[in-house]
């Protein structure tokens, strides 16, 4: 009784209206006055949407080579799994025809589940859970996953003309798939073709029409599309995230240059959220979404989307509570690399962390960097997951050049950087289109710039294309010699660059310590770097970022992390992080850690000049 | 005076100290306490504790009986308060409320009426300003993120009458065009209403009703002056 008074709270205006028959005409006005900013508790619905999870799959049959494309067939072929699973077969009939019977409608079946998603009444919903075939019954939210996308005000200052392209905004065009190693991609003849990626967004508006993916459709790489909003195919219309989206992985300019790094590879675009003036989806569409791109032979897929407050609480971002993270994680088990932008709520004081599916432990979790210094964008959503594992496992650029309505935009979001990262993932895949999903995914992780080093913040860092063939070619990494030395003190812990570490970035000795720069004792030889090397140091000008006044990095080195930067971080015995920082280098005495604040079994990580150095603690 | 000496010595040795201590200063560009970035809130609208402001405007409903009709168009509890809430699970919580309430009848002015006296006056009514203090049990559907949701409050209210008020408004055909009179400390309203209600809300928006269980009027003068309604049905809009 009570659940049923509770379903018919969306009544309350009604129930409100009506007494207004009742009371004069100033009583009428106040409360009006009052129910004037109720919009949100206007039009109830009679129905709600429920998740009805079924027993099981008994006698139901299924033929893998009649539902399975042939591309996802030979996906599942080269990653040595079964051509089917019990997750692929049909929901039972009988238990289908059951809960159609008693349900208002039906809204997706999804195989994976064994579940079916539906609108009923509250005694509808009593009538189901009743059923025989039926497990449980679970109320779904009706509300909203919004896209990880920030629009800059410079975006709308630029939506005037959006066809002239500044030598600033070109520049980036080129850094942001620079800085993945692009180029050595290109020219060991990688683009990311032969593999499928889906991409799951609120709409791609204009996208057939639009300059940057006119070779895209003219070679009709654009394989499948739907819409699981409308139902229908046609994905080219709603919002215009998805087109800029997928502009960061097969996009380009007026001139030829790629604005994303898979351009050779075949697409399904699933439009997966609805357009109510602002952006919105729902999880269900998600799970929709997800078998369609498996059943599509889908060998990767971005998703630049993620569920915060509104359903969840930070401590449920652990990869098991939402059923887009669960859904994520079965992509994953049947061959399928999932990409998921990390969020965009680091500076949101109330969330800050990732947001799902980004939470699952094998979705590749894309974090934010800033273009100009190489760190973090504030934007940009910090881990780790709620189980404490480590999010974002990586990053790119966090403001990119991307296609938009009209012409090209700087766009600011970790909803680009996925991209990114999957066509990245697109090219290393193709490279060893035999590498099981999982391990791509840790090849990913150990090619990326900061790799043994890890934070919070920047994850393992930008991947890196050189490492990656380097790796597939079976050549050893280059030696590392040690930059910093570990120093133990009574009631800290040093640590201090060494004088040897003197890359061809430097072209200034560092002091030991900077407020002795001009100390002669302090700039001795001894002390300090040898002389004669006296490269670019790794400073700035008051005012400039860091990135602007570096200068460029030596042929060979990835340009970010910035030489100047060191990072560090304690972690715990069991590798979750307790502190971490990244600070510029402006002398060799670099860090002093009171001892007070580590503990027996705690590991101290330094990341200098490409080097991580490991310090435990006893 | 060497109390004096002594503090300027030791300042200036301190002054000294700290202008000869080498500086470790380095330029941070990130800095991260995991702890901090992870740590778990307990305050919030589905948290262990929640406090919010709301307002709300309650008309009074029912039949008044003969003698003190009311003007229903000016008759009505217009409150303000702050809620605090105590989560207990998911569907299930407690809390307490505290609120400011002007309440007011307005008095229809008809040969029969009797409340407070017979005597008719252009505009007349009864006010009271009182704090309440209300418990609430709360029983919320469906699983929800850091929101208030959809629920159910049932309440049990009691107050206290800091002010009462006769405010009547006469047009007298010579002399002044309008007089307005107001008696404060009336005898005869109770100093301590009580009584329950209950609460269907949606996020920041609720329909309430509440029934009062104590009289208006104090004992002595229960028998000449007929009770008012005791219903008041409105609405409350939380300021999360």
């Amino acid at each position: 009784m009570l659940a049923l008074l509770l379903g018919y709270l969306d009544c309350i205006p009604l129930l409100v209206i009506s007494l207004l028959y009742l009371l004069s005409r100033v009583q009428v006005v106040v409360l009006l006055l009052l129910l004037g900013t109720t919009s949100q508790a206007a039009g109830p619905p009679p129905t709600r949407r429920y998740w009805v999870e079924l027993r099981d799959k008994v006698g139901v049959e299924f033929e893998p080579a009649a539902y399975f494309h042939p591309a996802a067939q030979a996906r599942r072929q080269r990653q040595h799994l079964p051509p089917a699973d019990a997750t692929d077969f049909p929901v039972s009939p009988s238990y289908l025809r059951a809960v159609q019977a008693h349900a208002d409608t039906v809204l997706f079946v999804s195989r994976w589940f064994n579940a079916v998603a539906c609108r009923a009444t509250v005694a509808q919903a009593a009538v189901l859970a009743t059923l025989p075939g039926v497990r449980q019954i679970v109320e779904l939210p009706e509300v909203a996953l919004l896209p990880a996308r920030q629009l800059t005000e410079a975006t709308f200052a630029r939506a005037g003309d959006k066809t002239t392209i500044s030598v600033a905004d070109r520049q980036l065009a080129r850094q942001q798939t620079r800085t993945l190693g692009a180029d050595a991609f290109r020219r060991a003849g990688l683009d990311g073709r032969g593999l499928r990626i889906a991409i799951f967004d609120v709409g791609f508006n204009g996208a057939d029409r639009h300059p940057a993916f006119r070779q895209l459709f003219a070679e009709k790489k654009v394989v499948a599309s739907y819409d699981f909003v409308r139902q229908t195919t046609n994905v080219f219309h709603g919002g215009t995230h998805g087109l800029e989206v997928l502009s960061c992985l097969a996009g380009r300019l007026p001139d030829g240059t790629l604005l994303g790094m898979a351009p050779g590879a075949e697409y399904l675009l699933a439009r997966t959220e609805r357009m109510n003036r602002e952006v919105y989806t729902e999880e269900l569409d998600w799970l929709a979404a997800v078998e369609w791109a498996d059943r599509n032979g889908a060998d990767i897929i971005n998703s630049s989307l993620g569920y915060t407050s509104r359903r969840y609480f930070p401590e449920d971002m652990n990869g098991r509570t939402s059923l887009v993270a669960r859904a994520a994680e079965l992509a994953v088990r049947k061959g399928i690399l999932v990409v998921n932008a990390a969020g965009n709520d680091g500076d949101n004081d109330e969330w800050r962390t990732i947001g799902t599916p980004a939470d699952g432990d094998s979705v590749l979790a894309v974090g934010g960097v800033n273009p100009d210094t190489g760190l973090h964008l504030d934007f940009s959503a910090y881990g780790p997951s709620a189980s404490r594992r480590l999010k974002p496992n990586v990053a790119a650029f966090g403001t990119v050049l991307a296609a938009s309505p009209g012409g090209y935009s700087r766009i600011d979001g970790t909803s680009f950087a996925s991209p990114l990262v999957a066509g990245f993932a697109a090219c290393a895949w193709q490279l060893q289109r035999t590498l099981p999903v999982m391990a791509l995914f840790t090849e990913i992780e150990q090619s990326a710039s900061l790799y043994p080093y890890y934070d919070y913040a920047h994850g393992y860092g930008i991947p890196q294309a050189a490492v990656v063939l380097r790796n597939s070619s079976g050549q050893r990494a280059p030696e590392q010699t040690p930059k910093v030395s570990f120093v133990p003190q009574d009631s800290a812990l040093a640590v201090i660059i060494r004088p040897e570490a003197d890359r061809p970035v430097v072209v200034q000795r560092l002091p030991l310590y900077a407020d002795s720069a001009n100390n002669k004792a302090d700039s001795a030889p001894a002390r300090v770097a040898p002389l004669g090397r006296e490269d670019a140091r790794p400073t700035q000008a008051e005012g400039q970022s860091p990135a602007a006044t570096s200068t460029p990095a030596a042929p060979g080195f990835p340009p970010l992390p910035a030489a100047g930067y060191l990072y560090w971080h304690v972690a715990d015995a069991k590798g979750v992080l307790r502190r971490y920082e990244v600070m510029e280098v402006s002398q060799r005495a670099i860090l002093r850690i009171p001892r007070r604040t580590l503990r027996p079994g705690d590991v101290v990580r330094v990341f200098y000049q490409g080097t991580t150095h490991s310090y435990l603690v006893r | 005076m060497s109390l004096f000496k002594n503090l300027t010595a030791a300042l200036v040795l301190m002054l000294a100290l700290l202008v000869g201590l080498p500086t470790h200063a380095q330029r941070v560009l990130l800095h991260a306490e995991v702890a901090n970035d992870t740590v778990y809130t307990s305050f919030g609208p589905n948290r262990a504790f929640f406090n919010h402001l709301y307002v709300g405007y309650l008309p009074v409903v029912g039949r008044a009986a003969a003698g003190a009709k009311l003007n229903y168009s000016n008759s009505a509890e217009l409150m303000l308060g702050v809620r605090n809430k105590f989560r207990l699970n998911e569907p299930l919580s407690a809390g307490v409320d505290l609120r400011f309430v002007r309440q007011v009848y307005g008095l229809d002015q008809t040969s029969q009426k009797r409340l407070p006296t017979p005597a008719l006056h252009y505009r007349e009514s009864l006010v009271a300003s009182q704090w309440q203090l209300e418990g609430f049990v709360r029983v919320n559907v469906g699983h929800r993120g850091n929101v208030i949701g959809r629920y159910l409050d049932l309440t049990g209210w009691g107050g206290w009458v800091m002010s009462t008020a006769h405010r009547y408004e006469d047009r007298p055909g010579t002399g002044a065009k309008r007089v307005k009179v107001v008696e404060h400390g009336l005898p005869y309203i109770t100093r301590w209403p009580y009584g329950v209600g209950a609460r269907l809300g949606s996020g920041r928006f609720a329909a309430v009703g509440r029934y009062r269980l104590s009289d208006t009027f104090t004992s002595t003068y229960r028998t000449s002056y007929p009770e008012l309604p005791r219903w008041t049905v409105g609405v409350e809009l939380g300021w999360l």
